[in-house]
């Protein structure tokens, strides 16, 4: 039975129907089309699929659509700003902090997010925060740098 | 004049990735796509008896159910490729199981429906009868004439067995002084690309035409499989943005790749089959286990005569890739030393478990494994100093370029000044006092030093040199095309011959085109998805092999050469001048000292494509250049000959690497306290992007050595089939890398550069395994298996009770 929901992606207001099986991660990539939002493994093991929950860093394939009614989300879609990188995304961009890209939204989201809460990181603190995103292709020294170079870019701007 | 090569350089491809932009397989929709399932088998070894699809498809949403009678019926086996060029009987292998299973998750069959969920659904109601057989795990068993055979047609499970002599191997021995053996193993593991398998097919029955997008390496392996297996003329394959490689998907996909177009011929819908984690996992290709008995005839001052060993590998459940792991040992198998004699042993032994297939390195890794593990086991039988014992057989920088025994050409190397540069940036001497004032105080600290050559290039008639009955190489060096255009505009297009799996090649081709045509990188835009209608490829568009320095590099350097031309030309015709007198700057051509002498790159495209007044009666309209590379250099040995002597890769980078490791003797875990590697990648294009090179394929090294890897039950039941349980290392536990670049350009290459993507994958697992050992020098027990797990290093630490007591 297909339920209505209203949930709220990068600040737009999408009402749809769903599956109560279908997956927020499936909703996102499928239904509304924001296929930034990658999947590695569907159980919260890779963070590929990370994304912000009223502001939180949630793995999205660990919360069905439904959960997600009547609440805010955003995803790699919505940092940039007319095409203006946030500086998270540009430091990522900068310090080569990807290889072949499909780690890369949910590393920038989680990045952003520890940013959020904590803007002064210690890489110690840094790697303990992206703990719960694999990435296959960089060994993480790049991210680490970008997570670094992006904390002191918003302390200065 | 290098403006961009060897500097910094914006990265193309990373604002779509950090926006969300890239396009991966799985991001595009079709109107009236459909979504398939694999059906897989649960057994490691079964007959299967039955497959009954019928109440599958009473629901009207499921579209079609391909069964084995299907697979045998509608599809043909694949040839058999140079890997299973060795087998006595020929055996077909089909993209799905038709008689039999063979591992854990082999595909049997395949349902497309509506949507995901229905096909998950369906599969449950597919009723197949087995018949299970006894499985084969370990492969000392499996070769017991006892053992049921996987292959009827070969009757043994020992799939294949050949040699090689270099060189008077009997007189290395007869002449040593002594002679030092040793046992090693390395288990399966894989680099598990983020991007599972994925696939979409759409075929258009009336003009035969069948079209996929994939997620793919090496388009030759789809594009051959497809012709074979569907017997079509007409296929395209288009490759979009790929989430990683590292081999896994270069081989097996193809089978996926006709199922599911099978689906889409059945269906005459288009089909997207998207693989999980957990099929991956269990199905998706694994590195080979391999166990190694070795011996090293050395003289008394640690000079190694002679090497031979002896090789057993664990293949898995598939014919495909038999041989790999044993001949890719060719292509470093003198890693850096002069050793005059080697003799190679291989046996393949079929298992039920996972196929193997190529993981960054194949068989490199292993190769200097034996390599750097026999030279740490000669210094500890002649009471030398391992550095020393290394020093004693390098090839020397003025060596070079050097003949291997073997038949490669090391192109450029300075190999000790790499050893010396290492020692001196870890402040070898002081560490050797600290880990002395470490033991004092009970703690188990540990520095592991090895070498290894990084070949890149390949030559596609390597696996003749294991096959004496082959006539004919399967191909031979290596071609691959890349094209440029000068737009109308003035902009400049880039196509690449192969695929992306990110290696960065659109920023790095951009910034050697950039200075060969005097315009700046971010004047290019890069065509992304590989597309065999229209991209210019050969056998080497393979983002494997390391082929991307040498067939891609040389394709986009000769295809700007040949535009630069064409530029001049035409500018030199409208400026009245000679080309000669011409340069470029900024995509400008000019007259030195004449100011109004010059032509834009934007007045130049116009008049290419426009105004055929202004264009020379003898040259051709438009602006763009293709360009077919070959290694200009890849003789001699380019086939091999009575000696079996080939030259296996054409470029020879290497890397030292220093493991400072501690071991927490409780626990047996041990803790990276730092690595650093001292690496010879030629000419480096762009640093951060040959930077993350190394950083990647060490991190995967130290991760694969410490403990990541697959394990099965006895049952042959897969017991790794999450990230998790296959012990992925996240960014806490992995030792940031730190890499020094000290370059010997390569003399054969377009810029002096060489490879730098299977890198440090190569001799990372060594040096981790050389550090554990050394940090459990005080307890006397040696190293010789990988993966080095807490539990590894608390059984080596608890063998021997009576010593423990007598060193704490």
């Amino acid at each position: 039975m297909k339920q209505t929901i209203g949930v709220t992606v990068n600040g737009r207001l999408y009402e749809e129907e769903v599956e109560p099986r279908i997956l927020l991660s499936h909703f996102l990539r499928e239904t509304i089309g924001l296929t930034g939002t990658h999947i590695g493994c569907v159980i919260g093991e890779c963070g590929a699929c990370s994304v912000l929950l009223d502001g939180k860093v949630v793995k999205s394939c660990l919360h069905f659509a439904v959960q997600a009614d009547g609440r805010e989300i955003t995803t790699i879609e919505g940092l940039a700003k007319d095409g203006q990188l946030n500086p998270v995304q540009e430091a990522f961009v900068k310090n080569y902090a990807f290889q072949c890209g499909y780690c890369t939204p949910g590393m920038v989201m989680t990045s952003q997010a520890l940013l959020q809460k904590n803007p002064n990181p210690s890489e110690e603190e840094i790697r303990k925060a992206l703990a719960g995103n694999l990435c296959m292709c960089t060994g993480y020294v790049q991210i680490v740098d970008a997570v670094k170079e992006a904390a002191k870019g918003m302390k200065n701007g | 004049m290098a403006k961009f090569v060897g500097n910094r350089s914006r990265s193309k491809e990373g604002p779509r990735h950090v926006t969300g932009r890239g396009l991966f397989t799985d991001d595009f929709q079709l109107p009236g796509m459909l979504q398939a399932m694999i059906l897989r088998s649960p057994h490691a070894h079964a007959k299967i008896l039955s497959v009954d699809p019928s109440e599958a498809l009473i629901n009207p949403n499921v579209f079609a159910v391909i069964t084995p009678d299907d697979v045998k019926k509608l599809t043909k086996p694949f040839k058999p490729g140079r890997y299973a060029a060795g087998l006595k009987r020929p055996i077909d292998e089909y993209a799905g199981a038709v008689d039999k299973v063979r591992y854990v998750g082999e595909p049997i069959g395949a349902v497309a429906a509506k949507d995901r969920g229905t096909a998950e659904d369906a599969l449950e109601l597919i009723q197949v009868e087995y018949e299970p057989l006894r499985p084969n795990v370990d492969v000392h068993e499996a070769i017991k004439p006892s053992s049921a055979a996987l292959f009827d047609e070969l009757g043994t499970n020992l799939a294949w067995t050949g040699s090689l002599q270099y060189g008077d191997i009997d007189a290395a021995f007869k002449s040593a002084d002594r002679v030092v053996t040793e046992k090693l193993k390395i288990h399966r593991y894989s680099s598990t690309p983020l991007e599972p398998f994925n696939v979409i097919a759409s075929y258009d029955a009336a003009s035969k035409r069948l079209t996929v997008w994939v997620t793919a390496q090496v388009p030759e392996v789809i594009y051959d499989g497809l012709r074979e297996a569907l017997d079509l003329q007409d296929v395209r394959v288009i490759i979009p943005d790929v989430g990683g490689g590292f081999g896994q998907k270069i081989h097996l996909i193809r089978k996926y790749v006709v199922l599911v177009s099978l689906l889409a011929m059945k269906t005459g819908r288009p089909v997207k089959w998207i693989e999980d984690r957990s099929e991956h996992m269990m199905a998706g290709g694994h590195a080979c286990a391999q166990e190694v008995e070795a011996e090293a005839a050395v003289k008394n001052d640690g000079t190694v005569l002679g090497l031979k060993f002896k090789e057993y590998d664990d293949v898995g459940g598939s014919i495909s890739t038999l041989t790999i792991h044993f001949t890719n040992k060719l292509n470093n198998l003198s890693n850096t030393y002069k050793t005059p004699a080697i003799y190679m042993e291989g046996h393949a032994v079929v298992t039920n478990k996972c196929p193997v297939i190529p993981n960054r390195g194949i068989g490199k890794p292993g190769m200097c494994f034996i390599w750097e593990r026999m030279m740490d086991r000669v210094a500890q039988a002649l009471n030398l100093s391992s550095i020393e014992v290394r020093r004693k057989n390098l090839i020397q920088a003025n060596e070079m370029p050097y003949s291997t025994i073997s038949g490669n050409i090391y192109d450029s190397g300075d190999y000790p000044g790499l050893l010396k540069t290492l020692l001196e940036k870890i402040d070898y001497d002081k560490l050797r006092e600290e880990q002395k004032k470490a033991r004092e105080q009970g703690k188990l600290m540990g520095i592991g030093i090895v070498i290894g050559v990084e070949p890149g290039g390949r030559n596609a008639a390597r696996d003749m040199a294991i096959f004496p009955e082959m006539k004919e190489p399967p191909g031979s060096g290596g071609v691959n095309g890349a094209k440029i255009k000068l737009e109308k505009n003035g902009t400049l297009m880039l196509h690449l011959g192969s695929p992306n799996c990110g290696q960065a090649h659109e920023t790095t081709t951009a910034q050697v085109a950039a200075d060969i045509l005097g315009s700046t990188p971010d004047r290019f835009s890069t065509s992304i998805p590989f597309d065999s209608d229209l991209s210019s490829w050969g056998v080497a568009a393979a983002n494997s092999g390391n082929n991307f320095h040498l067939y891609d590099i040389g394709a986009i350097h000769g295809a700007a050469t040949k535009l630069r031309d064409k530029i001049l030309k035409l500018a030199a015709f409208n400026l009245k001048v000679e080309p000669s007198e011409l340069t470029i700057e900024d995509s400008v051509v000019k007259v030195p000292g004449a100011a109004a002498k010059q032509i834009t790159f934007a007045e130049l495209g116009r008049i290419a494509y426009n105004n055929q007044h202004l264009i020379p009666d003898d040259m051709e309209a438009g602006l763009e250049a293709t360009h077919y590379y070959t290694f200009p250099f890849a003789k001699p040995n380019i086939v091999p000959g009575a000696d079996r002597k080939v030259r296996a890769q054409f470029t020879f980078s290497a890397g030292a690497h220093a493991a400072i490791v501690e071991v927490d003797k409780n626990t047996g875990s041990v803790h990276v306290l730092r690595y650093l590697i001292v690496g010879d990648n030629g000419t480096v294009i762009n640093p951060d992007v040959v930077n993350g090179q190394v950083y990647g394929s060490a991190a995967h090294g130290i991760a694969v050595a410490l403990g990541e890897g697959f394990m099965y039950s006895p049952e042959g039941q897969p017991l790794t089939i999450t990230y998790l349980d296959y012990g992925k290392c996240s960014a806490a536990e992995t030792p940031r890398v730190e890499a020094v670049h000290q370059p010997s350009p390569s003399p054969f290459t377009s810029l002096g550069q060489k490879a730098a993507g299977e890198g440090a994958a190569i001799p990372s697992p060594a040096a981790i395994a050389s550090a554990v050992e050394d940090a459990l020098q005080p307890f006397g027990v040696k190293v010789c298996e990988l993966p080095i797990t807490p539990e590894a290093v608390w059984r080596l630490l608890n063998h021997n009770p009576e010593k423990e007591r007598r060193t704490f």
